[in-house]
């Protein structure tokens, strides 16, 4: 009877694995195995390959190095000095996160570009287009991952070891080479890794403001959509595949040790009077910085006809809606809504399954689903262009809701996985004496202590779907089409006005959907009463 | 407790082992537990008690050996079917629920109407002196609070045998004499028996009618406290022994010296 009750989970979780085997590994393998020995040779002994391996590696590099620098001093302003206004601050420098990418590229070029906003207003003669275009855009996009990555890194860092360095008399240099940076070591490396990552796989950046310089995952994408060359765009699929891969394994290991830490005592706030000032600076500076590309898409989207009609107008909204904008928004957010939902089930199920029932299934399965974090997002839409072509979802949503789901589950899955693991271990030991069942348990104790983090799962979902470019570009058609992808039609066809619409539309749609899981978790707080506290 | 002898058996452990990976966490232990008694287990960690705990009530699979409840064979029974309560070192309660929620939750789940759950729940909370938190939740509470709440959660059900896995480790030394004498008087009250694992010996002592002292997966002496000082069945239980009479040596100091 015991031997039954225990033949249902791994039955589940055996389904599970089939969901993310079908979803993750199939499609991944389909498109490694098309890779034949014409397009490899066709691929490398072609002119420029060298190179694009080499300009994608260094232009990555350099925009990896900043961004992390960046966001270090970001994240040290915001969790160890006394400075105010921090949570404007925080929702300033997080609105990069709710635009694609490749606004990040056009907000360059409609500021700095040879007709740009401060191109004109200060007689610039550099070009934007190339290497630091590339950089910069790149570190728009990332740094605010980076900055909360970081953030939590440092809201987590016990200050006790620097306390008992104090009486012990050690000296400032020592305390940085023996206890900082040991610390900072693994959570620094994912971090690098995780930028890196991010960088080198998009193509919005690069395609927008790339110039002459063209990096793998551009020539991927001209592959696939310019050409059609399905068997060429593997092989770049796999190349884009490998940091991804690194990254993953090297983050895996990372992550296995050493996240059990907790904080003894946090760090006091930093009131130094030269402190706080640069910290004023430095981030109304970089708030500046991050506005002031959605303010150029505002100048540009509501003007008449920039720069020689500069009279305010509704004619380029008017223009975007006439050319089906409004259907794209549409289906831009049933499939964030649909991603949202199926994703945070899915999510909270395996989470469960995971975090809650060990075996060896269960790593199994854990193992895949952190696997899905390692495919960057042009190449999942190419597997499932390779692997579904011909059965019925291609061409609907749900193929786009497919990829992106596979695409974002990654991190939410690790929210919720860490959420239950830090429930009571005991709980399910506790129902089975009471008489109550797991179902009734994950009901009545699981599911309404982990609220929070599954608004915050849907809120990923729903962000990431509404701006995410890459999975989705392959497996479009002109009715399923999200409208991030509308900026990059206007692109192709320097109609930036208009794109520069499309980016408000879903920063908008994005704001709105923030504002709501805000306001519920406010309103949660405030049912909870005064001793709730804010977990951060 | 001079009467054992005339106790009947509540609860038989014949020949029970356990192995994990080839390793043996509980080898051939076998001992009576009586009706209304209060059994501690004591031991270093890793000598096995939580293990034969949670092969007791039902969350383990035993390797080999019977375990009966009132002279019926339990050994495979599911954990609710048992009349067994546990409480654990952490609580385990449920941290979404009020302390009224979390000690009404398996009434309501029974055939209980939501009236007499509730009522039940309130009586066990007034017994503990809880009703005044009845509406917190256990995050407000202290541990020793949160400790009355998870007992009254087990209590509730009326189990014929409840089972505490150091249940006080995690307490000042203040809360736990408190609680010791608490749960000591519920015991009384409801004639309930009661296996207690510690690895405090002053604890065991101060508590128990009999204790059981394990080590290295055996079980090495199970006597009543008298017997096992004055009779210690080997040096491990005769270095164990005379540590407890230092310590108690000592509180008796530091009460003296108030």
């Amino acid at each position: 009877m015991r031997k039954n009750k225990q033949a249902a989970p791994a039955a589940f979780k055996l389904i599970l694995l089939c969901v993310f085997a079908a979803l993750v590994l199939l499609p991944l393998l389909r498109m490694l195995l098309h890779i034949s020995p014409e397009s490899l040779k066709s691929v490398f002994s072609s002119a420029g390959i060298g190179g694009i391996l080499a300009q994608s590696l260094i232009v990555t590099l350099t925009a990896t190095v900043i961004t992390v620098l960046i966001a270090y001093v970001l994240a040290y302003c915001l969790e160890r000095t006394g400075i105010r206004g921090k949570e404007l601050f925080r929702l300033i420098l997080i609105l990069p996160m709710l635009i694609p990418s490749i606004s990040h590229g056009m907000g360059l070029i409609i500021l700095l570009g040879n007709n740009g906003i401060l191109t004109r207003m200060f007689h610039l003669q550099t070009s934007i287009y190339g290497f630091w275009g590339i950089v910069i855009g790149s570190v728009m996009y990332a740094f605010p991952v980076a900055f909360l990555m970081l953030a939590d890194v440092m809201h987590y860092e016990d200050c006790s070891p620097y306390e008992a360095a104090k009486v012990l008399n050690i000296p400032r240099w020592r305390q940085m080479t023996s206890i900082t940076m040991p610390f900072l070591r693994k959570p620094l490396i994912s971090v690098i890794f995780a930028v890196f990552t991010m960088i080198i796989t998009d193509y919005g950046v690069p395609l927008m403001v790339g110039g002459k310089i063209k990096t793998i995952s551009v020539v991927m994408y001209q592959e696939v959509i310019g050409q059609l060359n399905f068997d060429t765009g593997s092989v770049y699929g796999a190349i884009l595949l490998l940091p991804a891969v690194v990254a993953f394994l090297v983050d895996l290991s990372n992550r296995d040790k050493g996240s059990s830490a907790f904080v003894i005592k946090a760090f006091p706030l930093n009131k130094n009077r030269g402190t706080l000032a640069f910290s004023y600076i430095y981030c109304i500076v970089v708030s500046l910085l991050t506005v002031l590309p959605i303010i150029s898409f505002m100048v540009l989207g509501f003007t008449a006809k920039y720069p020689n009609d500069m009279r305010f107008s509704f004619y380029n909204v008017q223009r975007v809606f006439d050319l089906d904008g409004g259907q794209y928004l549409l289906n831009s957010v049933l499939i964030a809504v649909l991603v949202a939902l199926v994703g945070s089930l899915l999510g909270f199920m395996t989470a469960y399954m995971t975090a809650r029932m060990k075996s060896g299934l269960s790593r199994l399965l854990h193992l895949i689903a952190m696997t899905a974090m390692a495919i960057p997002g042009i190449v999942l839409g190419l597997s499932y262009v390779l692997v579904y072509k011909g059965s019925p979802v291609y061409g609907t949503i749900i193929i786009l809701v497919m990829a992106n789901l596979v695409h974002f589950i990654a991190s939410p899955y690790l929210m919720m996985y860490n959420s239950l693991g830090k429930i009571n271990e005991n709980i399910e030991a506790v129902g089975q004496t009471l008489r109550i069942g797991r179902l009734r348990l994950i009901k009545d104790v699981f599911l309404p202590q982990s609220m929070s983090t599954l608004r915050e799962m849907f809120a990923y979902f729903f962000v990431n779907s509404m701006m995410t470019i890459s999975a989705v570009s392959f497996l479009a058609t002109t009715d399923t089409k999200p409208i991030s992808l509308m900026i990059t039609q206007f692109e192709a066809q320097m109609q930036l006005e208009n794109a520069a619409i499309v980016s408000l539309l879903i920063l908008l749609v994005n704001l709105l959907l923030k504002g709501t899981i805000a306001l519920l978790r406010r309103r949660k707080l405030r049912k909870l009463g005064a001793s709730a506290v804010l977990d951060h | 407790m001079d009467t054992l002898k005339d106790k009947k058996t509540k609860l038989r452990i014949t020949d029970l082992s356990k192995n994990y990976d080839g390793k043996c966490a509980l080898e051939h232990v076998s001992f009576d537990v009586f009706q209304g008694e209060f059994l501690s287990i004591l031991g270093p960690s890793g000598c096995g008690k939580t293990t034969l705990l949670r092969i007791l009530i039902g969350l383990l699979e035993a390797s080999s050996g019977t375990v009966a409840l009132n002279g019926k064979d339990i050994t495979n029974a599911p954990p609710a079917e048992r009349s067994m309560g546990i409480v654990f070192q952490n609580y385990a309660l449920f941290e979404n629920m009020t302390v009224l929620g979390n000690v009404e939750y398996a009434l309501k789940i029974r055939k209980e109407t939501r009236a007499t759950a509730r009522q039940k729940a309130k009586e066990m909370l007034a017994l503990l002196g809880m009703s005044e938190y009845e509406n917190k939740k256990p995050g407000d509470l202290s541990g020793g609070q949160q400790q009355r709440v998870a007992i009254a959660r087990t209590l509730v059900l009326h189990p014929e045998i409840i089972l505490f896995d150091e249940p006080m480790s995690a307490l000042d030394v203040d809360t736990r004499i408190t609680l010791r004498r608490e749960i000591k008087s519920l015991q009384a009250q409801f004639d309930t028996t009661m296996i207690y694992i510690t690895h405090d010996q002053e604890e065991a002592f101060a508590m128990a009618d009999r204790i059981m002292i394990m080590n290295n997966a055996h079980l090495v002496q199970i006597d009543t406290p008298d017997a096992i000082v004055e009779h210690p069945a080997d040096d491990y239980v005769r270095r164990f022994v005379l540590e407890n009479l230092q310590a108690k040596a000592d509180s008796i100091r530091r009460f003296v010296r108030g």
